[in-house]
């Protein structure tokens, strides 16, 4: 056995043990020890940088890392072996996805805002928002040596009288705090329950009067990011707000790598644990103190996420998805149930899941489309889920159609060699001199923070900003020389954004070309499968009534810029709005209404799902798609250079 | 009811791209129909035929061709045969020899080689680059530079060295410039916007937009040209205005219909009547789809396809 100890840029350190041979990513994977691995350690991304600063591991060398890079001691996580003890430094660019739970500070409306919003017009639309759980007293003769039936008959007959109905439930969870419970409030108890026609199940039993909140637990599980809500179902009402980094990341950045990861040794379980114990189960606790509740007031949640994040938070091999034909084990089930999962909250809470629509348009999108709202308007709405896969809905109350294309991680920070998520230290907007080329930054995080990478709203600033200032050429190829524009010796070209002494990273903060062509083909995914799903229906662009955009991108993204560089349709702005987490607020109108929920099974089985690669124009629209703005200028004729 | 001819009529024209100097000056484009439609009207300038020559000589060239240029010793003396060919209407110097993975000549002797050719005839002159995009970025400019005032057509500059070729032969030093893309019309129209925006002329464009040898994925060839010729007539799509130049002979000389020996593939027969075939074939279809201009290298070819010009245009 080794040492290995990873110290990172704030001085902490984190000591680990490996066998020789053993690989480094592996071992930091083990130790939960963060570093970004977005090709799940295939040395392709060249992500996973660290450096050696004591000792000595076995590395391949890779295009990734330069001679006097690998002199300096800089390897790729994914490439070296341990064959001795020694230290590694992880810098912060390579930890930096691991983004620090969250939770809202529900005081400001703005948090609760799109949620209320989309109650309301859901609402509007005729659907109740009532649901099936709900506080009934229940008053029982107390036992004497004449009347000695026992506990769970007495509190049955009583329930079945009072409710007039055939069969009650009482769950073990009950039946073993219930003795005392009775006693302690003389036979007269408060009874948390769920009723549906004939039938009672019995949640919980509680003191006379108590008041606790019935609550439940919405989360939008997204291959990047995971969110949730917890809310008191009688009234709506939102008790607290998390997001957190989903800990599959480590095992890959996409779908289909976590999926290759779950078909390692018993990779389906750790996956799973990621996402639940290292994740939700952590989000819970953290919302419920600060909402001064209990866990196991949390009687029922509703998850809304993608197919294959459907298929791993609930431990089911989802190896068939990736695989022709591309067949799910479930599009929606009833089955799952919180203590199936190890979910800590009350342990017979029943799990609503957002039904997919096919293998790569999930229950994110049926929820995200019920909260859209198209299906409720003559108009014809687009709403656009922009995510590693980008899904698209495009109809109004007569007909809706989908689609997903893959755009990739780029709107992420993926594939971009200083991309990283919406963190602390991200550039997420930015605008340059024409004349100078000179760069102003917006960088999240407090004030004074500096720049370690650039996110996906950042990306469509810089490229379009380049694109406008005649710095890069429609390819995205540098066209202009200059201070910041830099040239390695074969010639490629790249934008510095800030130099390393202006950067809280140990190299520039730059964008490179190939980045740049990396994102122009994500955008130019997005913007092909528009065009297809419209050409297919016979509809033109300018027939677009309004476009909804959701997805972690962020509220930061600037809608002008995406047309600008051919992302969206170029039809007037005030047309665009972001809906921020349409999972999410669908999965909170999904748990509150037993009728939202119906709608969106009818949603999802009334939408028509297109595959786009079966379409025999798709990737002629694609190269056309991947130039700034368009092959084709007519498309965006409000373009135009400064 | 008596049959009522309509013409197909365009607002729109390929331009004319003029080549070399004097009275055998050449154009091709001009026509605002499709492709010997001339029922529809004019055709502007008939399409042309180039005669393909090499800085390496005739290595593995067949018997007719080693035959035709029987005594010559330079590239040169070549040229000038070249040019005395039925039916020829410009001559192609290939500069292959300057591939690195090859005999990688230096860009010296080629240019050399290049100025002599060009001074050994009075027919238009197109030169091709070696095919390497780091090697033609420097070689093609050089030639450009070297045979200023001759207006030559410099074949080609590509997405990745357009900057380079693009600028030289068509800012500098006022050649011609061909814009080679891969078979995609969204590519060939790609690099005719980053070149214009370059400050090229349009004038001074024509673009290669890929071929394959019949046989080879040549549907996509077709397609592709017929797409092209569409968009910039019917839709007037002044990106894509500029004519059509494609080299036959270099793709079907190097498949195996054309290089297989007769007594290695007995049951195909004569190889050089096979290469001459699908030389043949391939210009037929490609001038048919839209080409404005074809290279050819036999002579037995170049003779069949002007005579199929002349007898259809």
């Amino acid at each position: 056995m080794f040492k290995v100890t990873f110290t990172f840029e704030s001085g902490e350190a984190v000591e680990a043990f490996a066998t020789s041979g053993e690989n480094l990513l592996e071992v930091a994977r083990k130790t939960n020890v963060a570093i970004d691995a977005p090709c799940s350690g295939n040395v392709v991304c060249g992500k996973c940088r660290v450096k050696l600063v004591e000792g000595n591991v076995v590395s391949k060398k890779s295009s990734h890392i330069s001679e006097e890079e690998f002199a300096a001691g800089w390897r790729l996580a994914c490439a070296s072996t341990v064959e001795g003890d020694c230290t590694v430094l992880v810098p912060d660019i390579a930890a930096a996805y691991k983004s620090r739970m969250k939770v809202a500070d529900l005081s400001s409306s703005d948090e609760i805002r799109i949620f209320e919003t989309a109650k309301e017009q859901i609402s509007e639309a005729g659907i109740a928002f009532t649901n099936n759980l709900s506080r009934i007293s229940v008053k029982m003769n107390v036992p004497t040596l004449d009347d000695t039936m026992p506990d769970n008959e007495r509190l049955m007959r009583a329930i079945k009288a009072q409710e007039n109905v055939d069969i009650v439930h009482l769950p073990y969870s009950v039946l073993r705090k219930m003795p005392d419970v009775l006693r302690e409030s003389n036979f007269s108890v408060t009874c948390v329950i769920g009723k549906t026609k004939n039938t009672i199940f019995v949640y919980d039993i509680l003191p006379e009067n108590d008041e606790s909140a019935i609550c439940g637990l919405a989360i939008d599980i997204g291959t990047t990011t995971v969110s949730a809500l917890i809310i008191d179902m009688e009234t709506g009402k939102i008790l607290g707000k998390a997001s957190a980094g989903n800990g599959q990341i480590r095992y890959g950045a996409d779908v289909i790598n976590r999926i290759i990861e779950s078909q390692k040794d018993n990779g389906i379980q750790k996956l799973q644990d990621a996402v639940i114990k290292e994740t939700i189960n952590p989000m819970i606790a953290q919302m419920c103190a600060s909402a001064k509740i209990k866990t196991r007031q949390i009687y029922r949640m509703c998850v809304a996420g993608n197919s294959t994040m459907n298929h791993l938070f609930a431990g089911i091999n989802a190896d068939p998805l990736r695989m022709e034909p591309y067949i799910p084990a479930f599009f929606k089930t009833n089955s799952l149930y919180a203590s199936d999962l190890g979910i800590t909250v009350h342990p017979d809470a029943h799990i609503i899941i957002a039904p997919n629509i096919g293998s790569y348009v999930g229950g994110d999108i049926t929820a995200g489309t019920l909260v859209s709202m198209i299906w409720n308007r003559p108009e014809f709405s687009l709403f656009i889920d922009l995510g590693t896969n980008g899904e698209l809905v495009f109809g109004n109350s007569d007909f809706m159609m989908s689609c997903a294309c893959s755009a990739g991680p780029a709107f992420e920070g993926g594939d971009i060699s200083c991309g990283m998520r919406a963190t602390d230290g991200a550039i997420e907007a930015c605008t340059i001199d024409k004349e100078t080329m000179e760069p102003t930054l917006t960088i999240v995080g407090d004030p004074g923070t500096k720049p370690v990478g650039i996110c996906g709203s950042g990306i469509i600033d810089v490229i379009c900003e380049l694109y406008l200032n005649g710095i890069i050429n429609p390819k995205g190829k540098f066209v202009r020389e200059g201070k910041r524009i830099k040239r390695d010796k074969y010639g490629m070209g790249s934008y510095v954004l800030a130099f390393e002494e202006e950067a809280g990273s140990i190299k520039d903060v730059e964008i490179t070309e190939v980045d740049i062509d990396n994102f122009i083909r994500a955008k130019g995914a997005i913007f092909s499968a528009i065009r297809t799903m419209l050409t297919a229906l016979d509809f033109d662009i300018s027939m677009i009534d309004d476009v909804y955009v959701a997805g972690g991108i962020g509220s930061g993204i600037n809608m002008q810029n995406a047309v600008n560089i051919g992302m969206f349709p170029d039809i007037p702005i005030e047309k665009f709005h972001y809906i921020g987490n349409s999972s999410l607020s669908g999965a909170y109108t999904m748990l509150l209404s037993k009728e939202a929920e119906k709608k969106t099974y009818e949603l999802a089985q009334n939408m028509t799902y297109m595959e786009l690669s079966a379409v025999p124009g798709y990737m002629d629209e694609f190269v056309a798609c991947c130039f700034l703005p368009h092959t084709d200028a007519n498309l965006f004729p409000s373009v135009v250079l400064r | 009811m008596p049959f009522n001819r309509k013409p197909q009529k365009f607002n729109a024209q390929i331009k004319a791209v003029e080549i070399g100097v004097g009275e055998k000056a050449i154009k091709i484009g001009g026509e605002n129909i499709l492709p010997f439609y001339t029922f529809d009207g004019d055709m502007g300038n008939t399409p042309k035929v180039g005669v393909e020559i090499s800085d390496m000589g005739l290595e593995g060239a067949v018997a007719g061709i080693v035959s035709y240029y029987e005594g010559c010793t330079t590239a040169a003396e070549m040229a000038k045969k070249a040019a005395e060919m039925e039916g020829a209407d410009f001559v192609a110097l290939s500069l292959e020899g300057g591939d690195p993975n090859g005999a990688n000549k230096s860009t010296e002797e080629l240019v050399a080689v290049a100025k002599e050719v060009a001074d050994a005839i009075d027919l238009p002159l197109v030169v091709e680059g070696c095919k390497n995009v780091e090697k033609d970025s420097e070689l093609l400019v050089k030639v450009a530079e070297a045979l200023q005032g001759k207006n030559v057509l410099v074949l080609a500059a590509k997405e990745e060295n357009y900057k380079a070729v693009g600028a030289a032969a068509g800012l500098a030093y006022n050649q011609k410039v061909g814009a080679e893309s891969a078979v995609d019309i969204n590519l060939a129209k790609q690099l005719n916007v980053v070149m214009t925006q370059l400050g090229v002329k349009p004038e001074s464009v024509v673009m290669n937009v890929g071929t394959a040898a019949v046989g080879y994925g040549y549907e996509y060839v077709v397609s592709t040209m017929d797409r092209i010729k569409a968009a910039a007539l019917a839709q007037s799509d002044t990106t894509l205005q500029m004519p059509i130049i494609t080299p036959v002979a270099s793709e079907t000389w190097s498949v195996k219909e054309s290089l297989a020996e007769e007594a290695d593939a007995p049951e195909w027969g004569s190889r050089e009547e096979r290469g001459i075939s699908m030389e043949i074939q391939t210009a037929a279809a490609d001038l048919v789809s839209g080409s404005n201009a074809v290279i050819l290298r036999h002579p037995q070819s170049v003779a069949t396809i002007a005579k199929m010009i002349k007898e259809l245009a």
